[in-house]
């Protein structure tokens, strides 16, 4: 049997919503009686975080060293090199996450093998391995493969299905990486996490992005509270992160981040060929704009032509009710 | 403090491109431009000359118009460029790539390895990691500030929860991100001197390269196939005034599509 070796990400005491993706197709994999799956997981985990990754594995390999307590490129690199060794993969699977695709360029050049970032499609039974990436911002799909193993795949989050784990949970195991003191040069001074509860733009399976036509900074607060309502993120155009209404991490597009969530509702966007390459896979897409002929409508599911500043709030408040959220929502009034 | 700037000439976004019917090659339309987040590495690599002294060499691996990305650089204002013009350098992966430009920096004396975060064609991310293992150095990703003191870089750097500030020792590889700067236009003085210059070229054998370490015969990873992407269908227009259009919405994105 060959093994799938999975790079788990974790955030407090939960597994990142794309590393639960993997995991499920990691699952969907193991079924198929050819592939044992064994998930990677670095630094400081708490064992009941350990025991909810087994629920998706044949084997949790937690990764331990002092030198791995924060994320650093160089020593996740060594750290999951070195074991990849002795667990010679077929495969090394991770969500297409900005750390995945940080250090694992670092992995394959450590392990001298092939790496695919940003896969949207995967035939993994195909010999060899073949897998979709999209090239010149999404205008073309390429089909690649990889000569010899591993292959290091990092797949865009909301690619697969995450399905609740069913197997028997499978074993954990500690290894300490034994990292030469000395060879991780990096060093973290500071991090700015994003205020609690905030949903991660590239993890979000509803998006409501906002353009030009929001006219002011303030105004982005309507879209705030439809996503709030959703359980969504607040993306941007280009012009508007420009014109400093949103920060660059709020940016969908070419410059920014590509996104492909379940929902994506683009509110005053014309539809520039930038913005389009960084929301194109998205599932369902709905446009509102007063301008019938904005390009948007040509990448839409859904288009309705008019005032977003009356359309957002009809919606947000057909949500709660629908929701049943109205009275959290209401603020007491 | 000498500053070494990878940087590719790719098709602009706005250019056409088509799949031959084959699905083995692509058509072109012939309009090229900076990779976008390469101006950022450029721009900055300028600034730091500005402040610190030193030197800064462009680096660019193709043939045809590939060197127009090293015109760019003179124009702007850097000091030397070097093009990896070869047929066997052509087409390689992110690892024979970067095999190829951790050699041709490795040739000259280098402090600080400029690129952008990833090439706007190939989308892939993959050479500026690459090339800082390669060199045996540590790299920051994604950067929106930069400062260069002492012998270290402090880099604030996106990540996928928020920022970091990082310090790495000199040298090191940083990948540039949009918000690290605003590339200057270059003077017309400029310009005409990146017309006339003469640009230095290395071949695999100038880098001690055999022919099967780069390009396609020596990636690892390799495109069987270009294929169209899936075409949204027609969009389907909500009628009605605003209330009624958002209550409709909100009903299929609920019931039909459940995407809520």
């Amino acid at each position: 049997m060959e093994t799938v070796l999975i790079f788990v990400e974790t955030k407090g005491e939960e597994i990142k919503k794309a590393s639960q993706e993997v995991l499920s197709e990691g699952t969907r994999l193991a079924e198929t009686g050819r592939f044992a799956v064994e998930a990677a997981v670095l630094g400081p985990v708490s064992p009941n975080l350990e025991n909810a990754i087994a629920l998706y594995a044949d084997r949790v390999v937690h990764i331990v060293d002092p030198l791995l307590d924060s994320y650093t490129p160089e020593g996740y690199a060594m750290a999951l090199a070195d074991y990849a060794r002795i667990a010679s993969p077929k495969m090394i699977l991770a969500g297409a996450t900005q750390t995945a695709r940080d250090f694992l360029p670092r992995v394959a050049v450590l392990l001298e093998c092939g790496i695919a970032s940003d896969v949207t499609a995967a035939r993994w039974l195909d010999e060899p391995i073949t897998v979709v990436r999209p090239v010149y911002g999404g205008k073309v799909l390429t089909e690649v493969s990889c000569d010899g193993s591993p292959f290091i795949v990092l797949t865009r989050p909301n690619t697969f299905d995450i399905t609740p784990p069913v197997r028997q949970a499978g074993e954990v195991m500690e290894r300490p990486a034994s990292l030469t003191p000395g060879s991780v040069k990096t060093r973290l001074l500071k991090k700015e996490e994003k205020p609690r509860g905030k949903v991660d733009l590239t993890e979000a399976d509803a998006i409501v992005s906002g353009g030009r036509g929001l006219k002011a900074a303030e105004n982005f607060a309507i879209l705030e509270e439809l996503a709030g309502v959703i359980g969504g993120a607040v993306g941007a155009t280009r012009s508007v992160v420009d014109a400093k209404w949103r920060v660059q991490e709020d940016q969908v597009g070419k410059s920014g981040r590509t996104v492909s969530p379940k929902l994506y509702i683009a509110a005053g966007i014309s539809g520039a060929i930038h913005h389009i390459m960084g929301m194109d896979t998205s599932k369902t897409v709905l446009a509102i704009n007063k301008d019938p002929n904005a390009i948007i409508f040509n990448y839409a599911t859904y288009g309705i032509v008019g005032d977003l500043f009356e359309i957002i709030p009809a919606m947000t408040a057909e949500l709660k009710k629908r929701l049943g959220t109205s009275e959290e929502a209401s603020g007491g009034s | 403090m000498n500053i070494v700037v990878l940087a590719k000439q790719v098709p602009d976004p706005e250019a056409l491109i088509e799949i031959k019917r084959t699905g083995e090659g692509l058509e072109m339309e012939q309009k090229f431009t900076t990779s976008l987040f390469d101006e950022f590495a450029l721009e900055e690599a300028l600034r730091i000359k500005e402040r610190l002294g030193g030197a800064v060499k462009v680096i660019t691996l193709g043939t045809g118009r590939a060197v127009e990305v090293l015109r760019t650089g003179i124009a702007m204002g850097v000091d030397e460029v070097l093009l990896l013009e070869h047929q066997a350098f052509l087409d390689g992966d992110g690892y024979a790539t970067a095999l190829a430009l951790s050699r041709a920096i490795a040739r000259g004396p280098w402090d600080i390895v400029l690129c952008g975060k990833q090439a706007v064609d190939d989308d892939r991310g993959e050479v500026g990691p690459m090339v800082a293992q390669l060199l045996g150095v540590p790299h920051v990703g994604s950067i929106v500030k930069l400062d260069i003191a002492d012998g270290k870089a402090v880099a604030e750097s996106l990540v996928d929860d928020g920022r970091v500030v990082v310090e790495v020792p000199l040298p090191a590889v940083l990948t540039a991100h949009k918000g690290l700067n605003e590339p200057r236009v270059p003077l017309v003085t400029g310009v005409m001197k990146a017309m006339r210059a003469q640009i230095p070229r290395a071949t695999p054998e100038d880098l001690g390269l055999a022919a099967n370490q780069i390009g396609l015969a020596g990636s690892r990873v390799r495109i069987k196939r270009y294929v169209a992407p899936k075409k949204r269908s027609q969009v389907q227009f909500i009628d009605g005034d605003a209330q009624a259009a958002a209550a409709e919405a909100v009903r299929i994105l609920m019931d039909v599509e459940r995407v809520i």
